[in-house]
């Protein structure tokens, strides 16, 4: 199986600091990747590095057989959903659509339009007077409908309750069983618990680094052999590996991510 | 891409097609009676040279402004639709939308810019046009298409500093990366340019003429010239403007003597004994203008200069565009 990410100790330096410092990951095509991390770990960075919105200041990322780059093939195959939910705030659901439609070869417009309607988001009122929830809908629904080779989800769950997450969870899995293993998913969240049940690969940021990078059965695996017991739950491990914080802060005050 | 330009901006461009259309209409409305004033002087002064001097000015009120009010047009559309382009995307992070859609930014901006430049061209050169045309009977009643001012609403200048000014926008906006702070460098920008242009530039795109006369005659540069100064010069070479305050400290003493008042002043305050006096003392008369046949050229060579200047800050968004971190 190829890889459908692959990066070499990829850095991004900002005047100040580093967001992110000599990341080298590998996630194999078809997975579920969890990008889990506490703020400011560099989550966001990777992603929007692998999305060609950010250029690396050092190191290679290869998405798909390539450097991300400036190329409708390329932009084609990466469907990207920041945690802002970027839309048009005067512009419908519907006019979001059609942008859609007019910009993208593979434009699924009927996946979109059947999952609105399921979720009842009126398509013709402006995206601004949309809640939080029904906004990151929108935002979801047209990157599905891009009908992507790799997705990358930044923090996809923060403005959604816990029945909309599981609907989501739900959406993206078929979404991962209709593409018959060519479609790569990397979501970033800093709720272990939530990605546990659907993801199968995991990248753990802190402190811009990468402290832990594979597949979720494997490391756990590993972990229950170095540690001698006979079961190790998923965030377990992953705290293991976040420092010396205390749990409780870790994994309850993280926020917005810049 | 058009579609997603259009729906950005089909408010906008509703509202500023209203605006145009009220302005011609305002103008064609004022136009059309000038020109029928102009056409009545022009019958009763038939065979009478000296009549068309004496005749009432074609122009009244606020219309003779107008032209004045269109020239900060272009900033005004530079400042709200330019600086916006790049900017309010970025500050409102719709680039993370635009730019992830299979369409290259440099597609993406291609696009963008060139609708609003478009619409910067037809907005120049409809305006132009409806001031050259509405210009037309009083350049040929007092001949001052070349003066500043006229000739900066009238031929194709206007479509120079409506494209120049949205590029500005567009790349102020692009670099400060936010739509307040490059809306004040715009307007700041624009005007400063212009100003440095118009006064200091213009009148050295070609060497200008100078003609001497005796200043006992007169001497008018023939059509619709852009008369830069005028005046005196002695035998010793010192150059005096054409006011008599400029002129009086200068003239020699003799010819002092004879101005009205002086203590050898001729009765009736005629001045010609004072020219004489002055031509006598090897004074000559100056005039150093651009000649009317320079007008165009003059136009084309203004409009050049904005249109690179519009194409280097086009290209400077270009590079920014593709290579920032969005």
């Amino acid at each position: 199986m190829s890889a459908a990410i692959e990066t070499h100790e990829l850095s991004k330096r900002y005047r100040r600091a580093s967001a992110l410092t000599e990341c080298t990951v590998s996630v194999p095509e078809g997975r579920v990747c969890a990008l889990i991390g506490p703020n400011g770990a560099g989550k966001t960075t990777l992603l929007r590095i692998l999305a060609g919105l950010v250029r690396p200041s050092a190191g290679t990322a290869s998405v798909l057989d390539g450097a991300p780059r400036q190329d409708p093939a390329f932009l084609a195959d990466i469907g990207f959903l920041a945690q802002e939910i970027p839309l048009y705030r005067n512009f419908t659901a519907d006019d979001h659509l059609r942008v859609g439609g007019h910009l993208n070869p593979r434009w699924d417009a009927a996946l979109a339009r059947t999952r609105l309607a399921e979720l009842r988001i009126p398509l013709d009122r402006r995206v601004g007077k949309l809640s939080g929830g029904q906004r990151a809908q929108v935002a979801l629904a047209l990157t599905l409908a891009k009908r992507p080779r790799l997705l990358l989800l930044d923090e996809p769950f923060a403005a959604l309750d816990p029945l909309a997450r599981r609907d989501f969870l739900a959406a993206l899995t078929s979404a991962v069983t209709d593409a018959a293993g060519r479609l790569t998913i990397v979501l970033s969240s800093h709720l272990v618990s939530d990605l546990e049940r659907v993801c199968d690969h995991l990248i753990l940021l802190s402190g811009s680094r990468v402290q832990l990078a594979g597949d979720i059965d494997t490391l756990l695996a590993e972990h229950r052999v170095a540690l001698k017991v006979e079961n190790v739950a998923l965030e377990e491990l992953v705290l293991s590996y976040m420092g010396a914080e205390p749990a409780d802060n870790r994994l309850t005050t993280i926020g917005e991510e810049s | 891409m058009t579609w997603l330009i259009w729906r950005q901006y089909r408010a906008q461009a509703a509202i500023a097609s209203v605006l145009l259309a009220a302005l011609a209409a305002a103008i064609v409305v004022d136009g059309l009676q000038i020109a029928s004033r102009w056409h009545s002087v022009l019958v009763s002064c038939a065979g009478n040279g000296g009549c068309l001097e004496q005749a009432p000015t074609l122009v009244n009120g606020v219309m003779s402004d107008l032209p004045y009010f269109t020239l900060i047009v272009p900033v005004v559309l530079g400042m709200l639709w330019g600086a916006p382009l790049v900017a309010s995307e970025l500050e409102a992070r719709t680039s993370d939308f635009a730019w992830t859609q299979s369409v290259t930014r440099t597609r993406w901006l291609a696009v963008k810019a060139g609708w609003l430049l478009l619409a910067a061209v037809a907005w120049g050169g409809a305006v132009s046009a409806l001031f050259t045309w509405w210009s037309g009977p009083i350049n040929a009643d007092s001949a001052t298409a070349f003066t500043p001012g006229q000739f900066d609403t009238q031929g194709i200048v206007p479509i120079g500093y409506a494209v120049f000014a949205m590029s500005l926008g567009i790349a102020v906006g692009t670099v400060a990366r936010r739509t307040l702070p490059a809306i004040a460098v715009v307007l700041g920008g624009f005007i400063g340019l212009r100003l440095v242009i118009a006064n200091l530039l213009r009148p050295h795109y070609m060497a200008a003429v100078t003609t001497y006369f005796k200043v006992t005659s007169t001497f008018t540069p023939p059509g619709q010239a852009w008369v830069l100064s005028q005046g005196g010069v002695s035998r010793t070479g010192q150059v005096v403007g054409r006011g008599w305050g400029d002129l009086e400290p200068a003239l020699p003493a003799a010819c002092q003597r004879l101005l009205p008042g002086g203590p050898a002043a001729k009765s009736g305050g005629s001045m010609t004994s004072v020219f004489s006096c002055m031509q006598a003392h090897g004074w000559r008369g100056f005039v150093t203008y651009q000649p009317a046949g320079r007008y165009w050229p003059f136009q084309g060579i203004e409009t050049g200069i904005y249109v690179l200047l519009a194409a280097a800050l086009i290209a400077v968004t270009f590079v920014v565009v593709r290579r920032r971190d969005a």
